[in-house]
């Protein structure tokens, strides 16, 4: 096991050298620089250049990579161009935000759509079947802003219920926070649910009809010891990688729900940072979320390996 | 001789021989009571004293100092009052803050030397008053004694020149070098004693103090020995003093026990400013109850605001507009008769009715839009000819029409401005070919030959408000204009702006004005159709909303009114 994790995590690093290269090669096709856009189009140029110089936006891409590079190695993830503010600090209170809202959408959306899925499964045809599967995939199907609007019109304009926005206010203690987030995590529920209940679903239904499950029933084990001891062990493989792969999207994907919420996650400052041509700020940003990506693949690796332990032997042979 | 002409004479005899001249202005009835006051605030004549004269030219003071219905109301001490904004685009620096965000923040701790208010007049706020000399080169201002920033220094004659002389400075970054090139160079600004500065200008200027007031927003006074680090402390001298700042979230603030005006002492207890992050969230925190107070939005992003009985609309006339740019230097559009008649497709009755719901002023292909002083307003308004534009179409030899494309980015109401356009010429067979980016595609690198801005056949470009018309008749409309995606080159038209820049009177600045919408008119580089207002959402009970078009707010007499 452990040299299965050591080879994960030396792809995972190549994979980061990898990610940071595309964002700086991404960069430079971006129109434009900082200072301007800073300063905006109806800047005089010798602001903008005397910006770019204070900023050291004047340095040459290859050069502010490599300081970049080198920070990083010192702990130092460098300085906002845009912002002026450490990057570790402008990161920080996005990344802190953005796990808040992930936690409480996952909290609630993961072991509710498995029990979905795994329930429409056992329930093969019937009309709770349907309800599950449609309902689930309709959700899906609606775009995200549209959910968001959605919430924000029933349950905080008209109903009064939640609050319009997500960031609860200064001082606000635990439950007050949960409360802020609970309309945009709904929103990750509707979009997510469907999905992961269709793979829970599938899994299941693959799963019941293996041969292991027929033996299981043959032996006449009850139907309850049949799901929990050979069905979900084996249906729910799928479901892992899906889920892992949603991780990365709750952290770093929610720019649309962010922005509707008024809500200062990890998708909002990338996006800045990206039209901004803030470097720094974008290099790191992109690189946290393929950090927490690559964490949660790893996670749901490990998982994989220790329900199916295939897996685990096909890695040390 | 009556006891109002006595008094008047006795004013006059006491008054420069410009002020002499408004006031014949005046009395003429050559210009109305606004814009006497206007005007008269600019050349460093005070509200009051202009009241008097008005008095006494058989104007109340009353009249003059109107009381707009809506804001109506005594608002009660006490509690918080809390302002929507969008959120800053970078750090908070007064010096390179260039976007609403950064200039609403901006204007509640710091403080400018001239608070350009709603209806464009200038009244003294660290300025006790200015006057010109040499022409209008040379401008002395009296600066207030007795003033202390938040940490109770002193402010002083040298702290003001060194805002203006690190504002003018190129090598500073400095976003107001646009509006101060040409006119103030780095050095000419000096304290001539603690409560004199002297601003010598490159060449005269007679709208200049609009150049030290809130119109040039990155102009708060700061102290001598700034070192750029403003969101530490986000010092001023204004009436808010900061109490907390959270980085993409807001600011909030409690008042300035210490303030010089005590008329203007906050009357609440603590005022918040929140950001959003576009004009949907910030509708939703008004109509959530979030706010109070949103500082603007538009007529396409705020409907649910202009039919809500609950939020007050605060109007106010403004100069924002759209430019559509003809590049004159294009096959398509180097006959003024084919740009004259695109002017003339151009259904410009329905752009206001259908993009802003009547809320603008038409536009007459000037930057001059009614609600500057120096307009004239006797130039007739373009309307939509189809016939005359099809005949000029025939004359320049483009009777079957053309091809060509519109550049633009997707913003505010540009999209749709861009489609109306397309759809109004091409009754006279011009097909328009759309291409809407994204903001930094469109401008680029903002410089000729890496911009399509400024290299396209035709762009829509957005302008925000100016109280006074000088930036918008320069860098988009002059010769080496740095704006100037028209490509228009017109020596007369240069010399016309420089004749009206230095003109200090009102008389005289209209009588250019006048000559350059005339030439505007005729060799039409530039669409300007509309002059969009300024739209404010308040709750209902809030009362003395004070707002400019430029997007400031100052919120020490804003409170809520007894139920």
């Amino acid at each position: 096991m452990a040299r299965f994790i050591g080879k994960r995590m030396l792809l995972s690093l190549i994979t980061l050298v990898l990610l940071s290269l595309i964002v700086f090669i991404g960069a430079q096709v971006l129109p434009g620089d900082i200072g301007r856009s800073i300063l905006g189009p109806l800047a005089d140029q010798r602001a903008v250049d005397a910006l770019n110089e204070r900023l050291g936006a004047n340095e040459s891409l290859v050069s502010q990579y490599f300081d970049w590079i080198g920070g990083l190695f010192t702990g130092d993830m460098g300085t906002s161009l845009a912002f002026r503010r450490p990057v570790s600090d402008v990161l920080g209170d996005a990344l802190v935000n953005s796990l808040k809202l992930a936690i409480i959408a996952f909290v609630i959306v993961v072991p509710l759509s498995i029990l979905g899925g795994v329930y429409a499964a056992l329930n093969e045809g019937s009309k709770r079947d349907r309800f599950i599967s449609l309902g689930g995939l309709s959700a899906t199907a609606v775009p995200d802003f549209v959910w968001a609007v959605l919430l924000i019109l029933v349950f905080s304009l008209l109903l009064g219920i939640f609050p319009v926005t997500a960031t609860a206010p200064p001082g606000s203690g635990f439950f007050d926070q949960v409360y802020y987030l609970i309309l945009p995590a709904m929103c990750l529920v509707f979009v997510l649910f469907g999905y992961i209940a269709r793979m829970a679903r599938a899994g299941t239904i693959e799963a019941l009809d293996a041969d292991y499950t027929r033996t299981a029933i043959i032996k006449g084990l009850p139907r309850r010891t049949v799901v929990r001891g050979h069905v979900l062990r084996n249906s729910l493989l799928p479901t892992i990688a899906v889920v892992a792969t949603q991780a990365g999207y709750l952290l770093g994907g929610l720019l649309v729900i962010e922005t509707i919420f008024n809500y200062q996650g990890i998708g909002q400052a990338l996006y800045r940072a990206a039209t901004q041509k803030d470097f720094p700020l974008l290099e790191t940003g992109v690189l946290v979320v393929g950090v927490v990506y690559l964490v949660a693949t790893l996670i749901a690796d490990i998982m994989y390996s220790v329900l199916n332990p295939r897996v685990r032997l096909g890695g040390e042979q | 001789m009556g006891e109002r002409e006595r008094r008047l004479d006795e004013i006059r005899t006491q008054r420069s021989p410009l002020e002499n001249h408004l006031i014949d202005e005046l009395r003429s009835g050559h210009i109305g009571r606004r814009e006497f006051i206007r005007r008269g605030t600019v050349v460093g004549m005070s509200v009051p004293l202009l009241g008097l004269i008005a008095s006494a030219c058989g104007v109340s003071r009353e009249e003059i100092e109107r009381k707009d219905p809506a804001q109506t109301g005594t608002p009660q001490r006490g509690g918080t009052i809390r302002a929507g904004i969008l959120q800053p685009s970078g750090a908070l620096d007064p010096v390179t803050v260039a976007d609403q965000g950064g200039l609403g923040v901006l204007g509640q701790s710091g403080e400018y030397l001239i608070w350009s208010d709603r209806d464009l007049k200038a009244q003294p706020r660290l300025a006790e008053s200015w006057a010109p000399s040499e022409g209008g080169r040379v401008w002395r201002f009296k600066i207030r004694q007795g003033v202390k920033f938040h940490d109770g220094t002193p402010m002083d004659a040298e702290d003001v020149a060194a805002t203006f002389n690190r504002l003018a400075d190129p090598d500073a970054g400095s976003n107001a070098l646009s509006a101060l090139g040409g006119v103030l160079s780095k050095d000419n600004t000096k304290a001539i004693d603690a409560s004199t500065v002297e601003f010598q200008l490159d060449a005269p200027n007679g709208n200049f103090p609009f150049l030290t007031s809130s119109d040039n927003y990155n102009a708060i006074i700061l102290p001598k020995d700034y070192d750029g680090d403003w969101e530490k402390t986000f010092i001023g001298t204004g009436p808010w003093k900061r109490s907390a700042f959270r980085p993409g979230e807001g600011v909030s603030y409690v008042p300035n026990r210490e303030y010089w005006d005590k008329d203007r002492i906050p009357i609440s207890d603590a005022s918040e400013v929140r950001f959003y992050s576009n004009e949907q969230s910030e509708v939703f925190g008004l109509l959530g109850n979030e706010v109070d107070i949103l500082v603007q939005f538009s007529v396409a992003g705020g409907k649910a605001l202009l039919t809500d009985p609950d939020i007050r609309t605060i109007e106010l006339q403004a100069s924002a507009h759209r430019q559509v740019h003809l590049n004159n230097s294009t096959e398509q559009f180097k006959d003024k008769r084919t740009r004259q008649a695109m002017a003339l497709l151009v259904n410009r009755r329905d752009l206001v009715d259908g993009l802003l719901d009547t809320k603008s002023d038409f536009g007459n292909d000037s930057p001059f839009a009614p609600v500057f002083p120096s307009t004239a307003k006797d130039v007739a308004q373009r309307q939509q000819d189809v016939r005359k534009a099809k005949e000029l179409l025939a004359a320049a030899g483009q009777e079957d029409g053309f091809r060509v494309q519109l550049d633009g980015w997707n913003g505010f109401e540009m999209p749709d401005l861009a489609q109306l356009i397309q759809q109004n010429v091409r009754q006279a067979g011009i097909k328009i070919d759309l291409s809407i980016t994204d903001a930094a595609t469109y401008y680029g690198d903002a410089t000729f030959g890496n911009s399509r801005w400024l290299d396209s056949a035709m762009g829509i470009t957005e302008y925000g408000h100016r109280g006074v018309p000088n930036v918008l008749l320069g860098a988009p409309l002059l010769s080496k204009g740095t704006w100037n995606g028209a490509h228009f080159k017109n020596a007369r038209y240069d010399d016309l702006v420089k004749d009206y820049t230095a003109a200090i009177d009102l008389g005289e600045q209209r009588r250019y004005a006048q000559q350059i919408q005339e030439l505007l008119l005729d060799e039409t580089p530039i669409l300007f159709t509309y002059f969009y207002y300024y739209l404010t959402g308040a709750k209902s009970d809030i009362a003395n909303v004070d707002v400019t078009a430029m997007g400031h707010f100052d919120l020490s007499r804003t409170g809520r009114v007894k139920s």
